[in-house]
């Protein structure tokens, strides 16, 4: 059976940011093989890239009025997250120099 | 003389003026509470969706316009997916096949010379959280994921700082002036960041990045210093790579940030959850009726009444000075002598009590019956000068407030005579000078005569009789 390599592997695990052990990095050379063969099979599709795959519809423009609705206190904008400081939600550092 | 040639593109970022965000209805301020201006689609939740504010595209369409870009019509957005906390979605929304303008160009003058800075294309945006980095944790602030953004992307045909300050400086004065963005570049409502490579031939060179410059000026340094180092590094034989670099203001120096990843890293696709978008005639006319007038129109528009260049470019600088001018070009007045009281007394109180215009009780009746009474003589400028806080702070007429301070310029004959005796006698070279056709010397001895007076002489009357002393 066909495979991904290694690298290409590696290079989507880098892509979200994850690390993999070399047990997950042989299964998903496996599945993500599996997937992509899948897709490529819809690309096989007549026209795949064309308007009508997006969009069935004619006279689509639907814009919104420009009026500030409801929004959600600082308490609740950080419930969900893993941790906070003050009303800031806190994460590792984005930045290497 | 270096023998390379640089090559230089831009890419400026504004934020977008409207009541909501992008694709929410979260509002779209400045300097509200940390986490206060979000909602469920800002945060990426599950199961929402993106809808698309009216007002943005209007932006978008104006904005097109007045850089001369050619207006798509029929458009989409795209998901640029990137791995990232500044964006919990995992991807902007953005217009990446569908930009709303391409083709523009925004005219520059730099040492006389006229020359169109080339756009390549415009497209509008969500913009990410705001993240500030404290030791090993960032902290983030949604009130900025999704405000609505437009990139304005040049073509590589900037051949220096000074030509990239002057596209810089025109571009913010027209989105300004056309209420398109505040364009602070402090605030980071206006980001810049310029690319620039060298190279001796046709083939552009290796491009590199500077991004965080924080002010118009500062992005002039960062692309001379940049011409520089990359001069140096080729002289050496070395290798420029493909990078990132931030200015560091202090130093005076670009330092390096991260290796850019690819492009294709990107992974773009078309956004399915929003629909095509179709500009019709009808909507693109609408969106433009609310333009008003831009600097370059006003430069033509004041130079025909006569302002000198310097008014006309202090006026623009000022743009509650200039908006409460345009108002005043509704009534019959002496414009120039408007324009002068504005920039000068007006402009000197209000820099004192950090006041606009449109806060004082200045009304155009009152500025026009001013300026009638300064060309009439039965008012001085030392009057303007002793009245100004009344005249802008209370609603009383001009008439009202010369009776109230007793102005009442004499114009007593007599009086004004033997001033002018008296200056006559005392300035017998100015005479001289006058007699043997020196216009100037009028000036110094009208004066004088006002001085002599304290500036209580209807001054048109004084220098009638000046000159018919002086002519006998």
């Amino acid at each position: 059976m066909d495979k991904l390599s290694r690298e290409e592997v590696l290079h989507v695990a880098h892509l979200a940011r994850i690390s993999l052990t070399d047990e997950e990095i042989e299964k998903y050379r496996r599945d993500l093989k599996v997937l992509m063969d899948d897709i490529d099979k819809i690309k096989e599709v007549k026209d795949f890239d064309s308007e009508m795959m997006y969009t069935p519809i004619n006279d689509n423009t639907r814009l919104r009025e420009d009026v500030v609705g409801e929004m959600l206190s600082a308490k609740d904008v950080g419930v969900n997250a893993p941790k906070k400081n003050g009303s800031f939600i806190e994460v590792p550092v984005m930045i290497n120099e | 003389m270096s023998s390379y040639v640089p090559t230089i593109g831009i890419e400026v970022h504004v934020e977008i003026k409207s009541n909501s965000k992008l694709f929410s209805s979260s509002a779209n301020t400045y300097g509200m509470a940390t986490n206060t201006a979000v909602n469920v689609i800002d945060l990426g939740y599950p199961g929402t969706l993106p809808t698309v504010n009216k007002e943005i595209i209007r932006q978008g369409i104006r904005t097109a316009h007045i850089l001369n870009c050619d207006i798509t019509r029929k458009m989409h957005f795209d998901r640029k997916n990137y791995f990232y906390p500044d964006n919990p979605k995992n991807y902007q929304i953005t217009q990446n096949r569908t930009p709303i303008g391409r083709n523009g160009y925004v005219e520059i003058e730099v040492d006389g010379v006229r020359k169109k800075i080339e756009i390549e294309e415009l497209h509008i945006e969500e913009d990410t959280c705001k993240s500030a980095h404290r030791g090993n944790v960032s902290l983030l602030d949604f009130n900025r994921a999704g405000v609505p953004l437009i990139e304005i992307v040049t073509k590589p045909c900037i051949k220096n700082g000074k030509e990239a300050m002057a596209y810089l400086t025109k571009l913010k004065e027209i989105l300004f002036y056309a209420n398109i963005s505040d364009c602070k570049m402090e605030e980071g409502s206006m980001r810049c960041e310029p690319n620039i490579s060298i190279s001796k031939d046709d083939n552009f060179g290796t491009k590199v990045e500077v991004k965080n410059v924080s002010s118009i000026h500062n992005v002039g340094l960062a692309i001379d210093y940049e011409i520089n180092r990359q001069e140096e590094m080729l002289n050496n034989k070395e290798t420029i790579k493909e990078e990132t670099r931030r200015f560091d203001e202090k130093k005076g120096k670009t330092i390096l940030m991260r290796v850019k990843e690819t492009g294709n890293d990107y992974r773009y696709f078309i956004e399915p959850d929003i629909p095509y978008l179709e500009l019709t005639d009808e909507f693109i006319n609408d969106s433009l009726k609310s333009l008003p007038l831009l600097p370059d129109e006003l430069r033509e528009k004041y130079s025909k009444l006569g302002l000198s260049s310097l008014q006309i470019e202090k006026l623009i600088n000022n743009r509650s000075l200039n908006d409460y001018f345009l108002g005043l070009l509704e009534f019959k007045t002496n414009y120039v002598m408007a324009v002068n009281l504005l920039l000068s007394d007006i402009s000197s109180y209000l820099n004192k009590h950090n006041k606009v215009i449109t806060d004082t009780n200045l009304s155009y009746e009152k500025l026009v019956s001013i300026i009638d009474n300064l060309e009439s003589g039965d008012l001085s400028n030392k009057n303007v000068k002793d009245l100004i806080d009344s005249l802008m702070e209370t609603d009383k007429s001009l008439d009202e407030l010369k009776k109230e301070f007793k102005i009442e310029n004499i114009t007593d004959d007599s009086f004004i005579k033997d001033i002018i005796t008296k200056v006559i006698e005392n300035n017998s070279e100015s005479v001289n000078d006058y007699k043997s056709g020196h216009d100037r010397a009028l000036k110094y001895l009208m004066g004088q005569v006002m001085k002599e007076a304290k500036g209580s002489v209807n001054p048109k009357k004084a220098s009638d009789m000046l000159r018919e002393a002086l002519n006998k």
